[in-house]
């Protein structure tokens, strides 16, 4: 029937989201509970002024750093770092365990044994983690307003969920490109390792091309570009890196389902 | 009888190993195909690019007229499979995996049938599979296979950890399924139960398949080994004269040979003209002597 491998594939992430869904809420508890320390401090600002440039690029890509409002503390701390970070770490999960996890596990076999087409399963697979990706990003999104306003923060409604479709994108870019190295391999820990690695790169590509001239070519290609760069906590959604975030991911699933559908599955 | 399974000069390579070399073979309709071979030889991945999970270095496989790899999905939808060392989602129920690949195959009322069957070999759906022993995962496994009335069942290892009296029963339904016109295809490495239930057997070795028999033309082949200790003067030429005779020997009054089935009479008529203080006549193993047959075939064609 229609999307039963979504279906029971998200019946099984069920658990694991909601946990998920916990910690973010947590971790934007803290943020908004540190904040009245951090706004009353000058001197917190200034030690970041004060860095050396390679440092402060290094953890505040993008606008700078504000933290005399709440958008620009919450965008600083939340959006740029952390947030980002925990996004791809659950992506990049997601999309490996999609097919490299379930053939590790063996079950690949049985599932394709079935009259499903492998396109179907790859697809209906990236969908959980899309699903996944997005259920995230809202919860993230009420946590912020509604924790925010409980502590008096003016947090932009329409920016902060801006910034939050583009972060989305952003795990969801490295989900696939996991989804991918497992649709070509089947090996869990290399489709894991290789879009970490690549996360990694894309990041520093991004945050170091505003010091080496070198590096700045490449620095459109970096899906943290696509999301920092334009900063959408300022200046709302980016069409262009909307597009081009839209069709990186365009370009590796159907790059993973070619890959899929060619290759020999091993016991 | 209608071609079920076709494999044309099917070739799989891994690499630089050529794990299938140019096997032939046709499986009809309603029969039970036993594949036999010692691990490695290239019974799993003969089965594996039947499923369409490998697809083929050269040749072809087609199951019911279609393509393995290519219509893979068609092919599916006729076919239940039972893998060798089948992982099931450990976190599911039996019933949980049975009611998921029940709406993959769109056959919603397979899951009363799945039912029925693990009534049958007293396996408990609502269990965790993480739970259950191997012999029960088998059973499900077993289920799984069957549930959907497959017009052709692909077994690895089928009977794999299973106890003699769900064997039994597991043979039943082997019948059962060839009674409503249905193909079976399973391999084993253990003799006695491709005696039990195949109509024909191939034995594959080092990716080719060496060997393809009817049970019947087999068991008439089989070579009986006779071991009589004598008393007194033993005259060779009856022995030598018989049918399929080999391994003639006479040592300390120890007569030894092997004879097929067919000239057992004559042996024993021959053995009638000496002095016999013990006898005995064992049917020797089959596989080996079915290889050794083979194998000395091809030596005279040679």
């Amino acid at each position: 029937m229609l999307l039963s491998v979504f279906s029971r594939t998200a019946r099984d992430q069920r658990r694991s989201l909601m946990v998920w869904i916990v910690a973010l809420a947590g971790l934007v508890g803290m943020y908004v509970a540190v904040y009245p320390a951090v706004k009353g401090s000058s001197s917190f600002a200034k030690l970041i002024d004060e860095m050396p440039k390679t440092y402060r690029a290094l953890f505040t890509t993008g606008s700078g750093v504000d933290f005399t409002t709440p958008a620009g503390y919450l965008n600083t701390e939340l959006l740029t770092f952390m947030g980002p970070l925990l996004v791809l770490v659950y992506a990049i999960g997601a999309g490996a365990s999609a097919i490299a996890g379930e053939q590790d596990r063996g079950t690949l076999d049985l599932l394709l044994a079935n009259p499903v087409s492998r396109a179907r399963v790859l697809l209906e697979k990236f969908g959980v983690m899309v699903a996944g990706v997005t259920v995230l990003m809202a919860a993230l999104w009420v946590a912020l307003l509604v924790e925010g306003s409980a502590a008096g923060m003016d947090v932009p409604l329409a920016n902060s969920a801006a910034a939050l479709l583009h972060m989305g994108l952003l795990g969801v870019e490295f989900g696939a490109l996991a989804l991918l190295v497992g649709s070509l391999t089947g090996h869990l820990a290399a489709s894991r390792g290789v879009a970490a690695l690549v996360a990694v790169a894309a990041y520093l590509i991004n945050a170091f091309a505003p010091l080496a001239s070198w590096i700045r070519p490449a620095r459109a290609a970096s899906p943290f570009y696509q999301y920092i760069g334009n900063d959408p906590m300022r200046n709302g959604l980016s069409v262009s890196g909307l597009t081009v975030s839209a069709m990186t991911i365009a370009a590796l699933v159907t790059l993973s389902v070619a890959a899929f559908r060619r290759r020999d599955v091993l016991a | 009888m209608a071609d079920v399974v076709r494999l044309e000069s099917l070739t799989k390579n891994y690499g630089r190993h050529r794990a299938l070399d140019g096997v032939d073979l046709v499986v009809g309709a309603g029969e039970v195909f036993g594949y036999l071979g010692p691990n490695g030889a290239g019974k799993t991945t003969t089965i594996r690019l039947l499923l369409g999970l490998l697809r083929p270095t050269s040749g072809r496989a087609t199951v019911f007229g279609l393509d393995a790899w290519a219509d893979s999905t068609a092919v599916h939808a006729r076919t239940g499979y039972l893998p060798g060392e089948p992982a099931l989602y450990p976190r599911l129920t039996g019933r949980d995996l049975v009611a998921y690949f029940a709406r993959l195959r769109r056959r919603p009322t397979d899951v009363a049938a799945a039912v029925q069957l693990a009534e049958r070999f007293d396996l408990d759906l609502d269990r965790r599979i993480r739970a259950l022993s191997k012999g029960n995962r088998q059973k499900l496994a077993i289920v799984q296979a069957f549930m959907s009335e497959p017009d052709l069942a692909v077994l690895d290892e089928p009977t794999a950890g299973l106890d003699p009296l769900v064997q039994q029963e597991f043979h039943q339904l082997l019948r059962e399924t060839t009674g409503r016109g249905a193909t079976v295809l399973f391999s084993s490495h253990v003799l006695d139960e491709v005696e039990r239930v195949a109509d024909r057997v191939g034995i594959i070795r080092h990716g080719r398949l060496v060997a393809v028999e009817r049970l019947e033309d087999l068991r008439t082949k089989a070579v009986h080994r006779v071991e009589a200790r004598t008393f007194g003067p033993v005259d060779l030429g009856p022995f030598a004269a018989l049918e399929g005779l080999r391994q003639l020997s006479l040592e300390g009054g120890v007569l030894r040979f092997g004879v097929p089935e067919s000239s057992l009479d004559a042996a024993v008529k021959a053995l009638g003209r000496c002095r016999v203080v013990d006898l005995s006549v064992t049917e020797a193993d089959l596989e080996e002597l079915f290889l050794t047959y083979y194998s000395e075939e091809g030596v005279d064609a040679a």
